[in-house]
């Protein structure tokens, strides 16, 4: 670091110091949101940070002039915020932010209208991204990382002051996302219910006075709650609206979108084109299109096996899991027609015995027991039509659209 | 703000020149380094010594007597002392007390009224030139811990309550002192002017002000006193002297405090018994206790002088409090706590030993602390800074149950009276300086001597009076404790000698009932006070905790007595300025636990003026009320040693000292085996403190607490123990050590007793594993077995609380039947949460290796037969089970054949034979593969009983029976269990509760 005289240092403080309050005086939302950006905008809080580490008694500073004293309780945290981020101590950063966030939000509270939203959407941003830093810094020191946890309650703070009537409301669903992106990250997803239902069922807010990209965020992370809960009809609306609704330069964000709207529109029936799974680099689905197009379990389970890290990381793995049934649904049609082609007579008479040949010839090591059984949950899930007569051993098809298509139905528990 | 910010820079200042004037600035210094309390403040203490030579010969020997006091314990009595000099607070408290002697000397040597003007110009002065707020406030803080060793010396006053000529004796002697005392004051003005400077530069002159207008009355000098914390001791220790020249007077004014200390203000003969009382310990506390005790000693003697004794631990404590909260910016402050509060628990053990006598003692401080100390808290909390101290304060005081209840009331008290003097009292500074003036006090009360005598000596006459039960022996304790010190004067070794590990003489009486029974006198008082540690404080009933913190005291618990110090410390910390204070007090726990007591009864004491009854009851507003109180409190203090209760109360005591170290088997309350007593508490009390936390005196938290040292070492011997929830601290004659606990468990693995004995076992087992923090492998053969069998039992909640458990200990690294229980737990999730995203990451977390597990791999299998509803796979993975995964699908059977059931009524046409039924939902108990020769058994019936219960229709063709899934389809129904209760727990049913035996 350059020597700095400590006049210089004190003229970037107090710069910084001045700034700050212009832009509270003058409602400058802008400057505002990039003064509070220490992570985000590191770059340009550079200097009175490196002037920070020369010049000690900054707290003095912010005392002594009346004019930066009524915001001391933001302003001096917030100073040494940006001189323990300079020093790359970020757990002190955040702990620091949080007071100089907390003093701020208290503030804003004061205010009547919501001109400086951009600023507390910094303060949300910058609250989860240093406590994300944070929490990383501690687990490689060993200790508890629980910063995010506080990052979330002050969100959660956050969150309570723009909910409810008037102009600041329309922040509110960008601090819902950014709780979302706390809870999901903490794997505390069940906190999640709370926020969505003071949005959703509290009828709160009218979801179409929202910006959309915070609609297309939340919708992005409620659907991917419904996905947990295997609850695709509504998982499948969520994720449609939100790849719909994402900026079309957003390619990663789509991919994020697709990376669940995939199994989701695999479950209830509709298969990806293979340009889209190459567009989005997300072949780790190809296999499992494939089984579903050509009934090969062998192809389901390999994929299964070697993304299963990545299936179980993002919580997919048991909704694919799920397809199998699908699977054995096309492979059973495979015989139906190659029967119906051999002997269009007899072909909705499907041999429990010719299930297990081809299950065999697959490599699934099964008995007609357990093919029968297969064979009773097709039909019981109204994958197939018929019934089986167990005394031949005989599934009877249906003469009418044995197999039915999903259409866009979820498999019926 | 600026106070913080200006600590840093102002200590160095301060620290300089101090030491230019005197040595007590060098231990102001040493206070200063709140890390280095201890080690610092008896270094400073020395200093002390020399300067307090230089100034005032009396004062000075005093000062030097807390010290070694403190040094002493180490040594000897030491474990209770040590524990206490372990306590960086305490030590410091030495040194700080006896600048506090020299406040108090200022007052006596003026007279009340002039001495408040005056002492309050001398402040001014030396405020403005020094300027050192830190160190000045390190000092008061340091005074605290001196007021914790004064209690002690309160003992020997009990003694000389007794005899109420003797004690009156003493204070002359003490008087002789005076003439030291107001050098000391001198020195207290620098301190003053120390903390002025730091944190109040424009205060000193309020205060002045403030101080001029108290002059007018007595009470009102002790408010403006109060508005400083440096004030506070100060009045302290003027009240100490008003008492100590009071007592004398007193014993007919008595019943106002304020009153009582205007009178010994007035009384130069007064002020030289507070010289007596000189030692800042006594000053401080004693002024109060003094006081009060005065009163109480013209009902029953012995029993005030123990009450007072037990006041002189608070105020100790409040006083310590108050000046770490001045010393350091809001944010130290809190660190302060956190380390005091660690340090309390210390204290407490200390207590265990010393308290005893130090209680007794410490009582009489507390009452005239009380008295006091209202108004000077009220003025320290004035000062707004310590309003964050306050929170800290509160905030810590959870951890301490014990020393809670007492903080609480301290912390209450001051508030209310902060609150309604804080506006125009701040110069609480001045209070500060008080409390150690009547530590001093105390000492005189214990030792005629005590005017020049160290603080180890006065806790070694405390602990002398201590075990002396009645009159008589008190009597003939005081006669030879003087042929002692005259011993020891001529020697030349009064001040060389380390008293606290001078075993007690003999006394001619039966010592050994003594012992136990004098220290308690404050229990008997409020025998049913106990409080277990973990108790919560009952803010509201401010009567209740102190009595509550009178009893810790008498218990000695060091625990107790902690919390109460750090009780004390939070209520001082509430009220803004006190809460300075508190914290430092809190570093000294056992002075920390006078000090509240003191800070509380102190606040409430300016108002009503009844010092007494402010420690009996602080509501009582009459001195009629609080007399009779105190007499009740005293005869009671008096009767302990006879009552049944307290003897058996004490032989438990001490039955657990000679468990803790069978060595000590003599009975004899001589002096050693307190000593050995106090050594095994404080090897456990201090385990509280790290060392660390006692050098570096800055910013103990409550994490640093080392719970290694309150771990409990099990002593029961008996395999077989019942369960049974804990409701107050675990005791280590019912706790088995872990050698007995393996044979324990080895007896309930091989039991053929029921699951309810055998899980009460285990239970106990588990708790007695727990409260002694043993984890290692016997621990997770525990939870393993127990798991295991409540699987076995079907005891699902059980088994999740071991699951849990194991889940931890397997997390630390310790070997156990990993694969085994994390097959459990995936089974738990499929088969019985259902939860999707536990799954997932159960499964996100599961290693090769375990997946390669057989265990596991079943588990897994059994989850995709169940999420596929794959019944035939379900019911042979069922067959196939390994370990007790089988019990885990058991609870999932009955759903998996019913959900089997209405597949195949929609599957099958038009018939399905029950024989298949049976062997696809494993009602059959032969395994895959092997021929079924005879439908008819193996499970045919069952498979057919279970049909109808589930309304299946079954009819029979050539003598085979079938399901017929179109007519069953429709009346499939899950019967409801016979033995369902509302509550959903068959086990908690009434009838099995009530028939449940072991």
């Amino acid at each position: 670091m350059a020597y700095l005289s400590m006049g210089e240092a004190h003229r970037r403080i107090t710069d910084y110091l001045s700034r700050f309050c212009d832009a509270v005086s003058s409602q400058d939302a802008a400057t505002l949101s990039a003064l509070l950006a220490i992570s985000s905008n590191f770059a340009s809080l550079q200097a009175p940070a490196d002037a920070l580490n020369v010049f000690q008694d900054s707290n003095q500073l912010v005392n002594q002039v009346e004019r930066y004293a009524q915001f001391a309780e933001i302003l001096s945290p917030l100073l040494r915020c940006l001189q323990s981020y300079r020093l790359g101590r970020y757990s002190d950063a955040y702990v620091a932010f949080e007071k100089a966030a907390n003093a701020f939000l208290q503030e804003f509270r004061n205010w009547e209208t919501a001109w400086a939203m951009e600023a507390v959407y910094i303060l949300a941003l910058e609250i989860r991204l240093l406590a994300e830093k944070a929490d990383r810094e501690l687990s490689s020191s060993g200790k508890n990382t629980e910063k995010l946890q506080g990052a979330g309650s002050f969100l959660m703070k956050i969150f309570g002051a723009l909910a409810g009537k008037g102009p600041k409301r329309v922040g509110a669903l960008y601090v819902a996302c950014q709780l979302f992106k706390v809870y999901f990250k903490l794997g505390t997803v069940h906190l999640c219910r709370s926020v969505i239902r003071s949005i959703e069922t509290a009828r709160l807010f009218d979801l179409d006075e929202f910006p959309v990209k915070d609609k297309v965020t939340y919708m992005y992370y409620t659907g991917r709650l419904e996905v947990y809960n295997e609850n695709f009809t509504v998982a499948d609306q969520k994720l449609t609206y939100a790849l719909m609704h994402c900026s079309p330069n957003k390619e990663a964000n789509k991919r994020m979108i697709l990376k669940y709207l995939i199994p989701v529109k695999l479950s209830i029936g509709i298969l990806p084109k293979q340009w889209l799974l190459e567009k989005y680099n997300l072949m780790e689905y190809n296999e499992v299109v494939k089984a579903l197009k050509t009934g090969d379990l062998r192809l389901l389970r390999r994929a299964l096996r070697e993304h299963e890290d990545r299936f179980l990381r993002s919580g997919v793995y048991l909704v694919l899991e799920k397809l199998e049934l699908q699977v054995y649904q096309r492979l059973m049609k495979k015989i139906y027609v190659l029967q119906k082609q051999k002997d269009p007579s007899k072909a909705h008479q499907l041999k429990i015995e010719t299930a297990v040949k081809a299950l065999n010839w697959l490599g699934m090591d099964m008995d007609m027991d357990e093919a029968e059984c297969i064979m009773a949950i097709l039909i019981f899930k109204n994958l197939t039509k018929g019934y089986i007569s167990h005394k031949n051993k005989v599934v009877v098809l249906s003469k009418q659209d044995p197999f039915p298509k999903l259409n866009g139905k979820p498999v019926s528990s | 703000m600026s106070d913080s910010g200006g600590m840093t820079s102002k200590g160095a200042e301060p620290i300089a020149v101090v030491d230019s004037r005197s040595t007590e600035i060098q231990a102001v210094d040493v206070a200063q380094t709140h890390g280095s309390l201890y080690s610092s403040s008896q270094p400073a203490v020395q200093s002390w010594s020399s300067s307090t030579g230089e100034q005032s010969v009396p004062n000075s020997s005093y000062y030097y007597d807390p010290q070694s006091q403190v040094s002493m314990s180490g040594d000897a009595q030491g474990m209770s002392f040590t524990s206490h000099a372990s306590t960086s607070s305490n030590q410091v408290g030495v040194n700080s007390t006896q600048p506090y002697s020299g406040y108090a000397p200022y007052s006596s040597s003026t007279v009340p009224y002039n001495y408040n003007s005056v002492g309050f110009q001398n402040y001014y002065y030396s405020n403005h030139p020094l300027g050192n707020d830190s160190t000045t406030q390190q000092v008061e803080g340091d005074q605290n811990p001196g007021a914790a060793y004064q209690p002690l010396s309160a003992f020997p006053n009990s003694g000389s309550y007794v005899a109420p000529t003797s004690y009156l004796g003493t204070y002359y002697n003490a008087g002789d002192n005076q003439t030291g005392t107001g050098y000391e004051n001198n020195s207290y003005n620098y301190q003053t002017g120390l903390w002025n400077d730091a944190n109040y530069h424009n205060y000193p002159q309020h205060l002045y002000s403030s101080y001029t207008t108290s002059a007018t009355t007595v009470a009102q000098s002790s408010t403006t006193a109060s508005t400083n914390s440096l004030y506070y001791q100060q009045q302290y220790n003027k009240w100490p002297y008003c008492y100590n020249q009071a007592m004398p007077a007193v014993n007919g004014i008595a019943g106002t405090d304020n009153s009582h200390a205007a009178p010994s203000l007035q009384s130069a003969g007064y002020s030289a018994v507070g010289v007596g009382a000189g030692y800042p310990y006594s000053s401080n506390q004693p002024p109060p206790p003094g006081t009060t005790s005065w009163r109480e000693d013209s009902k029953p003697p012995g029993v005030s002088s123990f009450q007072e004794a037990a006041t002189p631990y608070n105020v100790n404590k409040t006083w310590e409090v108050v000046p770490p909260a001045m010393q350091t910016p809001p944010v130290n402050q809190q660190s302060y706590f956190n380390n005091l509060l660690k340090p309390t628990p210390l204290p407490n053990e200390n207590q265990d030993n010393q308290p005893k006598v130090i209680y007794s003692q410490a009582p009489h401080i507390q009452h005239s602390s009380s008295n006091h100390v209202p108004e000077i808290f009220q003025t320290p909390q004035q000062t707004a800074p310590t309003t964050e101290v306050r929170q800290f304060s509160k905030v810590q005081i959870p951890t301490n149950p014990r020393i809670a209840p007492n903080v609480g009331v301290s912390l209450l008290k001051t508030q209310k009276e902060s609150s309604g003097t804080n506006a125009p009292t701040r110069p609480a500074y001045v209070s500060v300086s008080m409390p150690k003036p009547s530590d001093k006090s105390s000492a005189e009360d214990h030792g005629k001597t005590k005017g020049t005598f160290p603080p180890s000596l006065c806790a070694y006459v405390d602990r002398s009076f201590a075990r002396c039960k009645d009159d008589s022996q008190r009597s003939a304790n005081e006669n030879i404790l003087k042929q002692v010190i005259a011993k020891a004067t001529a020697d030349g070794t009064l001040f060389t000698k380390e008293w606290d590990i001078e075993p007690l003489f003999t006394l001619p009486v039966e010592q050994s009932d003594q012992q136990s029974g004098s220290p308690w006198p404050i229990t008997k008082r409020s025998p049913s006070r106990r409080r277990s540690r973990w108790e919560p404080v009952a803010d509201e009933n401010l009567n209740d905790k102190l009595t509550s913190v009178d009893d810790n005291a008498t218990k000695n618990t060091s625990l107790g007595q902690v919390e109460a110090a750090e009780k004390v410390a939070v209520k001082n910390s509430g009220s803004k300025s006190v809460n300075g204070s508190v914290g430092y007090k809190f570093l000294p726990s056992q002075q920390q636990s006078i000090l509240p007591k003191f800070s509380q009864r102190a606040m409430k004491k300016p108002r009503f003026s009844h010092t007494l009854s402010a420690t009996e009851n602080v509501d009582h507003s009459s001195d009629s009320d609080k007399e009779q109180n105190l007499t009740k409190y005293y005869a009671s203090a008096i009767a302990l040693a006879d009552s049944p209760e307290e003897k058996k109360r004490r032989e438990n005591r001490v039955k657990r000292f000679e468990k803790g170290h069978g060595n000590q088997t003599d009975l004899k309350i001589s002096r050693s085996k307190i000593a050995a007593g106090s050594g095994a508490y404080t090897s456990r009390t201090s385990g509280l403190l790290k060392p660390t936390s006692y050098e570096n005196g800055q910013s103990k938290a409550v994490e640093d607490i080392d719970w290694d040292s309150l771990t409990v070492k099990g002593t029961c011997q008996e395999i077989e123990k019942r369960y049974l929830r804990l409701t107050s601290a675990p005791e280590p004659s019912t706790v088995r050590p872990e050698e007995i606990l393996e044979k324990a468990l080895h007896m309930v693995q091989t039991s053929q007793k029921s699951y309810l004995y055998r899980c009460d076992q285990l239970k106990s087992i588990r708790q007695d594993l727990t409260v002694q923090r043993i984890q290692n492998t016997l621990t997770v053969k525990v939870y393993e077995t127990h798991a295991r069998l409540a699987l076995e039992a079907g005891d699902l909640p059980e088994y999740n609380q071991c699951q849990s458990q194991l889940k931890r200990l397997y997390a630390e690294g310790i070997k156990g039947c990993y694969m085994e229980f994390s097959a459990y737990n995936l089974l738990s999730i499929i088969l019985h949460s259902n939860n999707k995203r536990e799954l997932l990451s159960s499964m996100a977390r599961l290693s090769a290796d375990a997946k390669s597990d057989k265990a596991v791999k079943h588990a897994l299998s059994v989850h995709s037969a169940v999420s596929s509803g794959n019944y035939i796979l379900f019911f042979r993975l069922y067959k196939e089970a390994p370990n007790l995964n089988t019990f885990f699908m058991n609870i999932y059977m009955e759903k998996m054949r019913f959900e089997a059931m209405k597949c195949m009524c929609k599957s099958y046409r038009p018939v399905v034979p029950v024989s298949y039924i049976t062997r696809a939902l494993g009602f059959s108990k032969l395994t895959q593969g092997e021929e079924i020769e005879d439908a008819s058994i193996d499970g045919y019936e069952e498979c057919e009983e279970w049909l109808r219960a589930h309304g299946a229709v079954i009819t029979s063709s050539n003598a085979e029976l079938q399901l017929d899934t179109k007519a069953s389809a429709s009346t499939l129904y899950m019967p409801e269990v016979e033995d369902a209760v509302a509550h959903g727990d068959a086990n908690l049913a009434v009838d099995n509760f009530l028939t449940r035996t072991l």
